[in-house]
This record gives C-alpha cells, sequence and structure tokens, in this order.
C-alpha cells in the first residue's frame, strides 16, 4: 500500500507530569509489551505502571526523530507528555524543530513556566502554546487535577499573553466539570485566548478506567451541546471555539485520526512509534516499531502496525459497504479494541455496528445510577515509577 | 457571495502566529498556524507574498503590473483571498 504523507508528529517526550488528572489518555500500562494487562474500567491490576522514565529517548535521539519527521514532509509538531516542561531540554528540542522548519505547538499544564523558561522557549522559537485548564473554578480545578494548580495556570496565561505567544486553552469536559461550560467560557474569554477546545472527555487509559465517574448524563450533554453552539456563533472572529463531540452519545463515529496512518503519528517517551497516541495501550496485540531501531520513514510506510488499518480494505462489515467509509473511516481503532477486544471491529459507538449494545448498556447503568454511583470516585493518575540507574 | 468589502487602504498582515513557508514536499507555499495546515493556491501565494505592510489597492496595483491583467478584474479575486484568509483569522488588517 502506498503510504500518504504525514503532516504532523505528536512528541510524548515524557510521561511525567505535575498533575493527576483521571481523565490522562496516558496509558496506565505501557513500555513492556509482554507485560500489558488489559484493563476494564474500575479495576485496577498489579502491572499498570507506565515505563520509567530513564527509559526516555535523549536529547540526541529526539533531534533525530524530529530531522526524519521533516524528511519525511511533517509540517507541525506537537511537544506533549506528560508534561514536556519535566524535561529541561525542551528549547533544545524546540530549536530543533524549528531549524527542521516546523511548527511547533507546546501542549501544556504551564506547572513549570516561569518567564524565564517562557523567553528560552521563545527564543528558541516556539510558535504557540495550549494551556489545560480542568475548571474555571479554583477549588474544582484543584481538585480535579489532584493538586494546587489553578491559580499557577491564571497567571501563566498572563505570562503567555505577555510574551506575545498565540495562546490555546484546553478544557476536558466530563460530569464533574461540564456544568459550568458557561463559565469556562468565560473565563477563556477574559485571558484572551485565540483558541479554545471544549473537549468532551474520550475514554482512553485512566479516563477509561475512570469512566463510571466521568461520563457526563444525556442531560448534561444536550445542555452542552448548546451552550457551545451559542458560544461559538457568539464569539465568531474573537475566539476560535472547537468542541468535542461526546462521542458515546452520538449515532456515527468520530473520524479518528482523520484515518489510521493517513496524517498523523506520535513518538511516546521510550521511542515507540504509533500511529495514535492511545494505541500502545488500546491494542496490545498490536507489535510497534521503536525509533531506536528503525527510521522514521520505515516505520511510516512499511510497518505493520501503519499499514494494519491504512486505507478501507481492513474494514469489516457494516464498514466495508458502507457509503460513510471514507468520512469517518469505521471510527476508532482503540475505542474497538477496548470495548469489543478486537481493533478490526467496527467502533461500537456507530449505530450500524452489531456491538452498539455496548455503548448503550454503559449508558443506560449511568441513567439508572443510584445518587452514589453516580458520584463514584475515581482514580488519580499517578507517575511512572522512577529506577535508577546504578553509577 | 456575501463577502465584507476590505478598504483598500488597509493593510494585510499575517496574523501572529501564523507562519507562511515553502513546503519542500511540494515546492508550494502553505500558511502554517496553531493545529492547522493550508495548502495555498497560486492567487493566494501570490497576493501573501505581497503582505508586506502594502495596502490591498498596492497589492492589486503590483500584481495587475506584474501579470498585466485588468486592476479590475484582479479586484474581485484579491478581495475574495484577502477575506477569506481573514476569516479563517489567518491575516489582520490595519
Amino acid at each position: 500500500m502506498i503510504a500518504p504523507r504525514p503532516y504532523a508528529l505528536l512528541a510524548e517526550i515524557t510521561y511525567r507530569c505535575p498533575l493527576h488528572c483521571p481523565y490522562c489518555s496516558n496509558p496506565i500500562a505501557n513500555g513492556n509489551l509482554e507485560g500489558r494487562a488489559p484493563v476494564t474500567p474500575g479495576k485496577t491490576g498489579s502491572q499498570e505502571l507506565a515505563p520509567p522514565y530513564n527509559a526516555e529517548l535523549s536529547t540526541d535521539e529526539w533531534k533525530r526523530v524530529i530531522r526524519e519527521a521533516a524528511d519525511l514532509g511533517i509540517l507541525q509538531i506537537g511537544f506533549s507528555g506528560g508534561e514536556p516542561l519535566a524535561r529541561r531540554d525542551l528549547p533544545d528540542l524546540i530549536r530543533a524543530a524549528r531549524e527542521a522548519n516546523l511548527y511547533s505547538n507546546l501542549i501544556t499544564s504551564g506547572i513549570g513556566l516561569d518567564d524565564d523558561r517562557l523567553c528560552a522557549l521563545r527564543d528558541a522559537g516556539l510558535d504557540s502554546i495550549q494551556l489545560s485548564f480542568q475548571s474555571d473554578n479554583t477549588n474544582l480545578a484543584d481538585e480535579i487535577a489532584g493538586t494546587r494548580a489553578h491559580q499557577h495556570k491564571l497567571d501563566v496565561a498572563a505570562k503567555i499573553r505577555a510574551a506575545g505567544i498565540p495562546l490555546s486553552l484546553n478544557f476536558v469536559i466530563h460530569r464533574r466539570n461540564i456544568d459550568r461550560l458557561p463559565q469556562m467560557i468565560d473565563l477563556a474569554e477574559s485571558l484572551h485566548a485565540e483558541r479554545v477546545e471544549l473537549a468532551n472527555v474520550q475514554f482512553y487509559g485512566w479516563a477509561f478506567l475512570n469512566r463510571a465517574a466521568l461520563l457526563p448524563t444525556r442531560e448534561q450533554v444536550v445542555r452542552a451541546r448548546e451552550i457551545a453552539t451559542v458560544a461559538k456563533a457568539r464569539l465568531a472572529g474573537k475566539i476560535d471555539i472547537f468542541y468535542v463531540l461526546p462521542d458515546y452519545y452520538e449515532s456515527r463515529p468520530k473520524p479518528c485520526l482523520s484515518g489510521w496512518g493517513q496524517r498523523y503519528l506520535t513518538v511516546n517517551p521510550i521511542g515507540e512509534v504509533l500511529p495514535c497516541p492511545t494505541a500502545s495501550s488500546a491494542i496490545p496485540d498490536l507489535r510497534f516499531e521503536n525509533v531506536r531501531a528503525r527510521d522514521l520513514d520505515w516505520i511510516w510506510r512499511e510497518s505493520e502496525s501503519f499499514n494494519r488499518f491504512r486505507g478501507t480494505e481492513w474494514m469489516p462489515e457494516p464498514c466495508q459497504s458502507c457509503p460513510q467509509r471514507e468520512i469517518d473511516f469505521g471510527g476508532c481503532r482503540c475505542q474497538a479494541a477496548l470495548l469489543t477486544g478486537n481493533a478490526a471491529n467496527t467502533d461500537p459507538v456507530c449505530e450500524l455496528s452489531p456491538n452498539r449494545a455496548l455503548v448503550d448498556e454503559v449508558l443506560r447503568d449511568l441513567d439508572s445510577s443510584t445518587p452514589k454511583a453516580f458520584g463514584a470516585d475515581w482514580t488519580y493518575r499517578v507517575n511512572p515509577k522512577t529506577v535508577l540507574t546504578p553509577v | 457571495m456575501q463577502t465584507p468589502a476590505l478598504a483598500s487602504s488597509a493593510q494585510p498582515r499575517l496574523t501572529r502566529g501564523v507562519r507562511l513557508q515553502t513546503d519542500s514536499k511540494t515546492g508550494n507555499s502553505v500558511l502554517l498556524f496553531p493545529e492547522g495546515v493550508l495548502e495555498l493556491n497560486e492567487t493566494a501565494q501570490e497576493i501573501l507574498n505581497r503582505c508586506d505592510g502594502r495596502t490591498v489597492s498596492e497589492i492589486i496595483q503590483a500584481l495587475a503590473e506584474e501579470y498585466d491583467i485588468d486592476p479590475k478584474m484582479l479586484a474581485i479575486d484579491v478581495e475574495e483571498t484577502l477575506a477569506d484568509l481573514k476569516r479563517r483569522k489567518l491575516i489582520e488588517l490595519t
């Protein structure tokens, strides 16, 4: 199969993070192919540690990845994690991206971003920053993050504006904060953000584990959609609002990644190259190549993991004969794997999927929940264990 | 088609954070911005290459002379393209 040209690389440079958001899409188990355990919502196992951070790619390895990405035709790079500021070499990596003519975006919680670091990043050529918020309300935001971060984020947003770097805000929306959507939009307006993502939580990684506590009700979702639509129209020309749909409540799946292996690739902290950031944990039977062993060009074009779901040939029915198959690409492979146990199935969100009942069941359980279950506790994200290398 | 009229004395400039560069794979110009890439057609490319402080009417004049086209004909194309870029917040008019 002829590989298309990729446009964007997500560089997950570390899984370390000072925040503990229960909806984090980072894997709760990763790095050890033999050791990956399947994850069920609400159940924790014994093998859920992300790789030790001393297994992270080195500065030179990342620089090589960045050059190889540019050679492959990539134009955009997102530095993400974990918290990318946890790596002291971030300015070096951004400089490497600038030298390779890539447009760089820093996807950050803002923790660790002071005036000096901001200047260093800007001078290195950083093009834009996406700052995450958990809520507009300090107490709720800090409760969700599992740490006191909100006030600092407000300060950081002002510093970013002052430094003249374009600012996007990202709010992950879930049952605990969805009713504050109007206030969150007001916050974005008062911080003079140019762009806001109101992203309904998608259930992968820690969010899948915490689904019972995070899934909003149908009533909440209907109201949120109206609020987002009105705000989008009101702020047109001032703030771009992107509303990410709560796909469990949709009848057709999201066009995940614009198709597998079509436009995007992710390199995770230990160098695995993934068609999708959540693929390594959601699809345990797929073998992912590592930049330590292969160059990016080969991995993109030739590897089994990128070719497995590329195009439409792999599709089962009802996708194979569906007129929508090149519009939604059969939905999300990770979601199919997590919910049906087979990544090659139609995304069960689709009303035509023989497995749609799996999603309906989750929604029905939520509707019939007692108030106690409705306020189900979540499990906070924990950091990968540090393994010290003997000196 | 409704496009708000552009003042001919306005100076179009790339919005902060938007980068215009040559795509090494195709040789064409692209606009890069947060979370997006816009591949430019030849008209947009020629116009944006001249958004360097010149006014809309100066850009039209320059293109008309260079390509030997009636400025009145060209004005429609230029104004439509600029209005579209402005709608996408990729340029600002000062």
